[in-house]
C-alpha cells in the first residue's frame, strides 16, 4: 500500500496534487482534534486549530522532505499552531484558571450523569488537572501511538528524555486519579 | 547496574515502596534504556487506559472549512501557474521580436540590394520592421528593470519615424517613470520631434509635472534651445513652487530672461 502511505501522499501534495491532502485530512482530523480538545476542551477552538494545522501543512508543503514520519511532522506543526494561538491570545492564559475550573465542573457533571463510564470520566478529569506540558506529552503519546522516537523529533529531545517525561506525567496522573477516587 | 538489581528496583517501585532517590534512579534507567515503561505495572495499566480513552469527534463544520480551504488553495495554484508563465513571455517576447527584426531587416536588405525594382515590397518589409521595433519598445517599457526601459527609449532614436503611440509612450515615461535617468532619456528621445506642435505642447505641460531638478533644468534648457515662448508660464509655476531647489530657480530665471 505504498501508494497510500502518509509520506507518499504528502509528497504528492508537495508536488502539486493538492487533492491528496483530503485523504490525509480524513486520516488525521480526529487524532488532531483529540489532541487539541485534550488540551483546551473547547470544541470550536479545537476545530479551528485543526484547520490552522492543515492550512500550515498546505502553506509549508514545499518544506516536507519525506525522510521523516509524516505524523511527527504534522504534530510538530500542530504544537506550533497551539503555541502561537496562546501567544496571540494572552488573555486566554489569564483566564486559564477560570476555564480550568469550568472544565472541572463540566467534567464533574458529566461524571455524575454517566455512571457506567465513571472510571473513564475520572481519568478524563485527572487528565484535565494535569499541567499542560504533562497533558501534552500524554496526548502525544496517545495519538502518536507511543512512538517515543517520533515524539522526540516533535519535541526536539531524545527518545530517552521523552520516556522520562511520560513517566513523570503518568506518575502525576496516577496521584491525581487516586485523589479523585478517594473523594468519590 | 546489574540486571538483578534493576529487577529488584522495579519490583520495589511496583510495590509502591521506592523512595525519591530510587525514583530518580529509575528515571535515569528509563532514559538510558535500562528500564522500559511497560515494566512499571501500574503506570503501564494507566497508560493503556489513556490510550483507550475515546477520542472526541469534530463536527461537520471542520470538514466544510477544510474542503473550502483546499478548493481555494487549488484555485490559487492554477492562477499561480498562469501568472508564473507571464514573466517567461516577458523575457522571450522581446528576444523573439529582436530576432524577427534582424531576420526581416536581413531580408529587406537583400531585397533592396538585389532587386531595386521591387521598391513596393521593400517598403512593406521596412514597415514591418518598424512595427516590430515599436512592439519591442512597448514591451521593454513595461519592464521592471530601468536598464530595459532605457534600452526601449534608446530604440526609438534608431527609428526614422515614430507613431503617435510611441510618442505617447515616451511622454508617459517622461512624466511617470520612477527613474530619473529613464525620464531624461525619454526627454532626449522626444527632442527630435519637437517640430510637431503637439509634441511641443506636451513638453510644456510636462514642465510643471516634473519633480526631479535634473529633468526640470533639462526641459528649461530645451525650451530655450527651441525658443518656445509659450513655456514661460509653466516655468514660472516652478518658480512659485517652494520645493524647487535654488539652483533650478536660478537656471529657470536665466531661461525665462532669454525667452522673454
Amino acid at each position: 500500500m505504498e501508494a497510500l502511505s502518509d509520506n507518499s501522499l504528502m509528497a504528492k501534495v508537495r508536488d502539486g496534487d493538492l487533492d491528496r491532502l483530503g485523504l490525509l485530512f480524513e486520516r488525521y482530523k480526529k487524532p488532531l482534534y483529540g489532541f487539541f480538545y485534550g488540551l483546551n476542551r473547547e470544541q470550536e477552538l479545537s476545530e479551528d486549530l485543526v484547520q490552522n494545522t492543515f492550512f500550515r501543512i498546505l502553506k509549508y508543503r514545499h518544506l516536507f522532505r519525506g525522510d521523516g514520519d509524516f505524523r511527527a511532522w504534522m504534530f510538530h506543526i500542530a504544537r506550533n499552531v497551539n503555541h502561537d494561538h496562546y501567544r496571540k491570545n494572552k488573555l486566554n492564559l489569564k483566564d486559564d484558571l477560570e476555564k480550568w475550573q469550568d472544565r472541572l465542573s463540566h467534567t464533574e457533571n458529566r461524571a455524575t450523569e454517566i455512571q457506567q463510564e465513571e472510571e473513564q470520566q475520572m481519568l478524563s478529569m485527572a487528565m484535565d488537572r494535569l499541567p499542560v506540558d504533562k497533558r501534552e506529552i500524554l496526548l502525544l503519546s496517545k495519538y502518536q501511538e507511543k512512538k517515543y522516537q517520533e515524539i522526540g523529533e516533535i519535541l526536539g529531545c531524545t527518545e530517552g528524555a521523552v520516556k522520562v517525561k511520560v513517566f513523570r506525567a503518568l506518575q502525576e496522573l496516577r496521584v491525581i486519579f487516586k485523589q479523585l477516587e478517594k473523594s468519590h | 547496574m546489574e540486571t538483578k538489581q534493576i529487577e529488584e528496583l522495579v519490583a520495589k517501585y511496583n510495590e509502591g515502596l521506592a523512595d525519591p532517590a530510587e525514583v530518580k534512579l529509575i528515571e535515569q534507567l528509563i532514559e538510558s534504556g535500562g528500564i522500559e515503561l511497560t515494566q512499571l505495572r501500574e503506570l503501564d495499566l494507566l497508560s493503556k487506559e489513556v490510550l483507550k480513552m475515546e477520542a472526541p469527534s469534530p463536527s461537520i463544520r471542520l470538514d466544510d472549512q477544510f474542503y473550502s480551504l483546499l478548493t481555494k488553495e487549488k484555485k490559487k495554484l492554477v492562477n499561480g501557474r498562469l501568472t508564473f508563465s507571464m514573466p517567461d513571455w516577458n523575457i522571450v517576447f522581446p528576444r523573439l521580436a529582436f530576432v524577427s527584426v534582424v531576420l526581416i531587416a536581413g531580408f529587406a536588405g537583400g531585397y533592396y540590394f538585389n532587386r531595386p525594382s521591387q521598391n513596393q515590397e521593400v517598403h512593406v518589409l521596412t514597415q514591418q520592421v518598424s512595427d516590430l521595433r515599436e512592439m519591442m519598445v512597448f514591451s521593454l517599457l513595461e519592464k521592471e528593470s530601468a536598464t530595459d526601459r532605457l534600452k526601449a527609449v534608446g530604440l526609438t532614436s534608431e527609428m526614422n519615424q515614430v507613431s503617435q503611440k510611441v510618442t505617447d509612450a515616451l511622454f508617459k515615461t517622461m512624466n511617470q517613470d520612477d527613474n530619473t535617468n529613464v525620464r531624461l532619456a525619454a526627454l532626449e528621445a522626444l527632442m527630435p520631434y519637437a517640430k510637431q506642435s503637439s509634441v511641443r505642447k506636451e513638453l510644456i505641460k510636462s514642465i510643471a509635472i516634473q519633480d526631479s531638478p535634473l529633468v526640470q533644468v533639462a526641459l528649461a534648457e530645451f525650451m530655450v534651445a527651441i525658443q518656445e515662448k509659450k513655456s514661460v508660464k509653466e516655468l514660472q509655476k516652478l518658480l512659485q513652487n517652494k520645493n524647487t531647489p535654488k539652483e533650478v530657480v536660478k537656471k529657470i530665471n536665466e531661461s525665462i530672461k532669454i525667452l522673454i
